[in-house]
Formats: structure tokens, C-alpha cells, sequence
């Protein structure tokens, strides 16, 4: 049960770390890209990339209640500065604000898990400028349309938060196995399916 | 101000802006399933331009309400990690189902619906609206399933010094979560109906040529406002004998809740009285031919959102000293967290929530001037804008 939920977790942290980073770099790289152009080709995997976080988040909180509150509120003003880099990031980048706010959102949110990983790690704050870097560079990637690297920096946009994670000691900050085998009924086929309809989006929207 | 005070200052905030959002977002969400069934049936152009336009108000509004609710999501392990410790596998349940099944979803749905205009086949196209409408829905249905456990907690047990799920149907049978859901649904709707109004008579008062496009909305608005508020009321009064039995110091929690609740109810019953006495109006447009009620239907416009945050109000602050009632008091269920860093976030939050409030107002309101487009346009706010 506990490899199993931490699979799931493993699986949304890391696609919404996959997927929203190349948002972020894009957001990142504005200043030096053509920003219509590169904004339009986010377009499609938008609205997509940013609900992994709110799905990893769901499953933290119903399967590892006693870590959920810990892992949050130990680091207050981190996530503080993520969540309001989000709202920055996401109202601009869906309504076409200014391409400056896009960027400073983009840097608050990358700058914020950056932080985070530091503080799960305990390593002094520079180890914080790997989150930005590894996501411009994913951004870059993507907007290059570099498919056959694009694999490679999904994997290390994805790998540093889930892997630092993996330090925690989940035992015991686990809910019910009563708890977990009601909601196992529905988060595993869920996950396949919005991974199917999120594909027929940017399959559409290329047509 | 100490942590406690602080950190329920911003849940109320945070809930409250996010609610207006959501509010709007599932009355629309229902207009449009009968605006776009109506054009699948009949093909007629009326009916798509009518989807066209109040779906891309309904698309600012989404877009912008998710951002509250990323918010709204964390803030339960940022400032009240001891309700997750104490409670979280009884509470954490329905809402990971409501991240997962209807959030999760929802977004997905509605992306494939805003990306497959024109491209999928319409009656595809039909479905995937609503599915959107039936996933919001579920959002509501989970959520107020949680809810409904903080004010009367059901379906669980004690074990050690935490709660246990018991019994996963009792949530859903809770007698303090089925009545307060159908009036959320129908405050939704009630919502949905007067916007459109308003909205239509506006552009009436504005001498709009689009005469028969807003006839139609205007009767749509009026319509669905006057069969959701009686549901709303009777749903409203439901409660009642369940806050007797279950919350009986409900309305001496603080001094002025009933205030709050009164101001509820009178916008309710007005709604209504005046919904049900513009049906008649309607006929042969005379309520559009006498103008002067058609600055009331935009005067109107805010009503339902102000009634609702009321209605959360006393629900809400009737609860205290409780967070999960008789199980879990407000102040035992706070962060570990120094004051200072809650008021940052306080302070963070409730300026970009006022700014949010205000983008969506003025984009709104921009998608309102501009009218139905005489063109086919995309109906996603991505472009709507530039």
C-alpha cells in the first residue's frame, strides 16, 4: 500500500514537474524569445500542465495526512512565494497581460520549488538556482522543438523534488489502509485517462 | 492579532473570493449545456452565437478561479496542518476526490471543449460540455461532502488521538451536507440566471442591435432565476431543523451572525418575488419596452454573490469554536507557524485576489462591451484578449 501511493504521488509530482516546466521556462525565456510566438505554442498544454499540481496535492493530503501539514507549513513562506508566482504566472499567461508579469511569475515559481528542494535537502540556498535553470532549459527544448532531448530534460525538470522527497521517513504518516483503499478505486484509473485526454488536446489543436 | 485569528481572516478571504468564482462559473456552466444543446437539435446560428458568447465569459472565469483554488488547496497544510493530522483520513478523502475526479477532470474536459470548437463533431462537442458541467457539478458535490463532515462529523471513529473512515456512505448521507448542497447548486444557478439578465439588459439599455440575441438571453435569465429561487429558498429552509438538531448554538456563535443571514434571506425572497413578477412582463417584451426595469436587472447583477458570501458566513462562523464540530476546536487545529509569516501571506493573497477580482470584473466586462460576434471567433480567453 505505501509503494503504491508513493508511486502515485511519485507520478503526479513528477508529470506536473515534466509538463508545467516547460511552462515556467518559456516564461523564463521571454525576454529573449519572440513572446508572441513562444507564448502561442504553450497555448494548447496550458490548462493541462498546471492541474498535475493540484491532483499531487490532493493525494498528498488524503493519503499522508500527518506528513501533508508538516511538509506544507515547515516551509510557509516558500510556498507562499510559489502559490503567488502561480496566480501571477497563470492570470497572465491565460489572459495575455503584460509578457513581463508572464516572466516574473515564471521566476517566483521557479525560484520558489528551487528554495524548496534546498529546504529538503538542508543544503545552503544556491542549491535553489537549479529549479530555474533546469526549467529554462526544458523551456528552451521545447520551444526548439528538440523532441528527441525534450524526453531527457522532462526527466530532470521532474527528478530533483520527487528524489529529495524520497529522504522522508512516510512511515506512519500514512492514512488508513481503509482510507487508501477507497480513493485507490479511483485515482489509478484517472490518471491514464486525463493523461489520454490531455494527448487528443494538442493533437487537436495541431490539426 | 494572534496565528488563529490571522489564518481564519485569510481562509475567509480565500474562500470567499473563491467561491464568487465558482459560483459563476456553475450557473454558467448550466446555461450553456442548454445553449449549446439547443444548437446541436436545432443547427440554429442563434443558439451557436449564444454559446459563443457567454462561453467565452464563462472561459475568463474559469481561468481566473482556478488560480483561487490552487490557492484555496494548499492553504489547508499551510495554515491548519492539525486538521489534516487529527482528521485528514476521514476529510482528506472527499477532497482528493474532488481534486481528482471533478478538478482533475473538469480542466481536462474543458480544454478538449475550447480546443475542439469547429473540429469535433458537434454532438462529441455537446458531450464534452457536459461532461464539463457533470465534473463542475461533482466539484460542488465533493466538496460540500467535506464540508458537511466539519459541521456534523459522521462516518468516522476514534482511534488513539485521530479519526478513522468508518463508513464512507454516511458522508454522503449526512443530513448536514445533502440539503446545503442542493441550495449551493441552486444559489449557483439563481447566479447564473441574473448575470444573464443583467448582462442582456444592459445591452438593451445600450439600444444594442443584437435585439433578438439578448430577447432570448434576457427570457433565459429570467426564466431559470425564477425556477431556481423557490428551490433555493426551500433548500435554505431545509436546514434549519438540521442546525436544531445538530448545531444547536448556531445563531449565538457571535453576537451580529445573525445579521449576515438575514441579508441572505432577503435577497433570496426578493430574487424571487421579482423574478416570478417579471415572467409576465415578458410577454410581447414589455419589460424591455418599459426600460426602467432593465437598470434594476443590471443594478441586480451582484446580489447573488453578496447573498452567498452571507450564507457562508453564518454557516461558517456558526461552526465556532469548532472545526470539526465537538471533535476538533479552531485553535487546537493551527500551523505551527509564526504569526508573522501567516500575516505575509495574508497580506500576499488578499492583494492578488483583490487584483484578480478586479482583472476578471474589467475583462468581464470588456467581453460584455465588445457584444456576439458577427464573425466566428475562438472561444478561448488565450485570444480573446489580444
Amino acid at each position: 500500500m505505501e509503494a503504491l501511493w508513493l508511486t502515485v504521488l511519485g507520478v503526479l509530482t513528477a508529470g506536473y514537474f515534466a509538463l508545467a516546466g516547460f511552462d515556467y521556462g518559456t516564461g523564463l525565456l521571454l525576454p529573449f524569445r519572440r513572446r508572441e510566438v513562444a507564448l502561442r505554442r504553450m497555448n494548447p498544454f496550458f490548462l493541462g500542465n498546471e492541474v498535475w499540481l493540484v491532483a499531487a496535492v490532493g493525494v498528498l493530503f488524503a493519503a499522508f495526512p500527518r506528513l501533508e501539514g508538516e511538509l506544507l507549513s515547515g516551509a510557509h513562506s516558500t510556498f507562499t512565494l510559489v502559490l503567488a508566482g502561480l496566480v501571477l504566472f497563470m492570470a497572465a499567461v491565460q489572459l495575455r497581460l503584460w509578457w513581463w508579469l508572464v516572466f516574473t511569475g515564471a521566476l517566483m515559481v521557479s525560484a520558489g520549488w528551487g528554495l524548496f528542494l534546498a529546504h529538503l535537502l538542508e543544503a545552503p540556498w544556491p542549491v535553489a538556482l537549479v529549479m530555474p535553470v533546469l526549467f529554462a532549459v526544458h523551456g528552451w527544448v521545447f520551444q526548439a522543438r528538440l523532441w528527441k532531448v525534450f524526453p531527457v530534460t522532462a526527466a530532470l525538470c521532474a527528478a530533483p523534488i520527487p528524489l529529495a522527497f524520497s529522504s522522508v521517513d512516510v512511515t506512519g504518516l500514512m492514512a488508513h489502509p481503509d482510507t487508501l483503499g477507497l480513493l485507490a478505486w479511483v485515482a489509478i484509473p484517472v490518471i491514464p485517462l486525463v493523461v489520454v485526454l490531455q494527448w487528443s488536446i494538442v493533437a487537436l489543436s495541431s490539426r | 492579532m494572534n496565528a488563529v485569528d490571522l489564518a481564519r481572516l485569510q481562509f475567509a478571504l480565500t474562500t470567499s473570493f473563491h467561491f464568487l468564482f465558482v459560483l459563476l462559473t456553475l450557473g454558467l456552466v448550466t446555461l450553456l449545456v442548454v445553449m449549446q444543446t439547443r444548437f446541436t437539435i436545432t443547427g440554429a446560428p442563434v443558439h451557436e452565437r449564444m454559446t459563443r458568447f457567454w462561453g467565452r465569459i464563462y472561459v475568463i472565469n474559469y481561468a481566473l478561479g482556478i488560480v483561487t483554488g490552487i490557492v484555496m488547496e494548499f492553504q489547508f497544510g499551510l495554515n491548519w496542518s492539525g486538521l489534516a493530522t487529527y482528521a485528514g483520513d476521514v476529510f482528506g478523502a472527499p477532497l482528493a476526490l474532488e481534486t481528482l475526479i471533478a478538478f482533475f477532470l473538469e480542466s481536462t474536459f474543458l480544454g478538449l471543449w475550447i480546443f475542439g470548437w469547429g473540429k469535433l463533431h458537434r454532438w462529441l462537442h455537446l458531450a464534452l460540455l457536459y461532461l464539463t458541467a457533470l465534473t463542475a457539478f461533482a466539484s460542488a458535490f465533493w466538496i460540500m461532502a467535506a464540508n458537511g463532515f466539519l459541521q456534523h462529523p459522521v462516518g468516522y471513529r476514534v482511534d488513539g488521538n485521530v479519526l478513522r473512515l468508518d463508513d464512507f456512505g454516511a458522508l454522503l448521507t449526512n443530513p448536514a451536507f445533502t440539503s446545503a448542497l442542493v441550495h449551493v447548486v441552486f444559489a449557483a444557478i439563481t447566479a447564473g440566471g441574473v448575470f444573464l439578465t443583467g448582462v442582456s439588459a444592459y445591452h438593451f439599455i445600450k439600444r444594442t442591435p443584437e435585439a433578438d440575441f439578448f430577447r432570448r438571453s434576457l427570457r433565459m435569465g429570467v426564466v431559470t432565476t425564477a425556477l431556481a429561487t423557490p428551490a433555493l429558498i426551500g433548500a435554505g429552509f431545509a436546514q434549519f431543523p438540521v442546525i436544531e438538531r445538530y448545531q444547536p448554538g448556531k445563531s449565538d456563535a457571535a453576537q451580529w451572525i445573525g445579521a449576515p443571514l438575514g441579508f441572505m434571506i432577503l435577497i433570496g425572497m426578493g430574487l424571487t418575488l421579482i423574478s416570478w413578477l417579471t415572467l409576465p412582463l415578458l410577454i410581447r417584451d414589455a419589460v424591455i419596452r418599459m426600460r426602467f426595469p432593465l437598470y434594476l436587472m443590471v443594478i441586480g447583477i451582484p446580489f447573488p454573490f453578496a447573498a452567498a458570501v452571507f450564507g457562508w458566513m453564518f454557516r461558517e462562523i456558526g461552526r465556532q469554536p469548532w472545526l470539526v464540530y465537538g471533535l476538533l476546536r479552531t485553535e487546537d487545529a493551527v500551523s505551527h507557524v509564526d504569526a508573522s509569516q501567516i500575516l505575509l501571506s495574508l497580506v500576499v493573497f488578499t492583494t492578488l485576489f483583490v487584483l484578480l477580482a478586479c482583472v476578471d470584473w474589467a475583462l468581464i466586462a470588456r467581453a460584455v462591451r465588445r457584444g456576439p460576434d458577427v464573425a466566428p471567433a475562438p472561444v478561448s480567453p488565450l485570444v480573446v484578449t489580444l
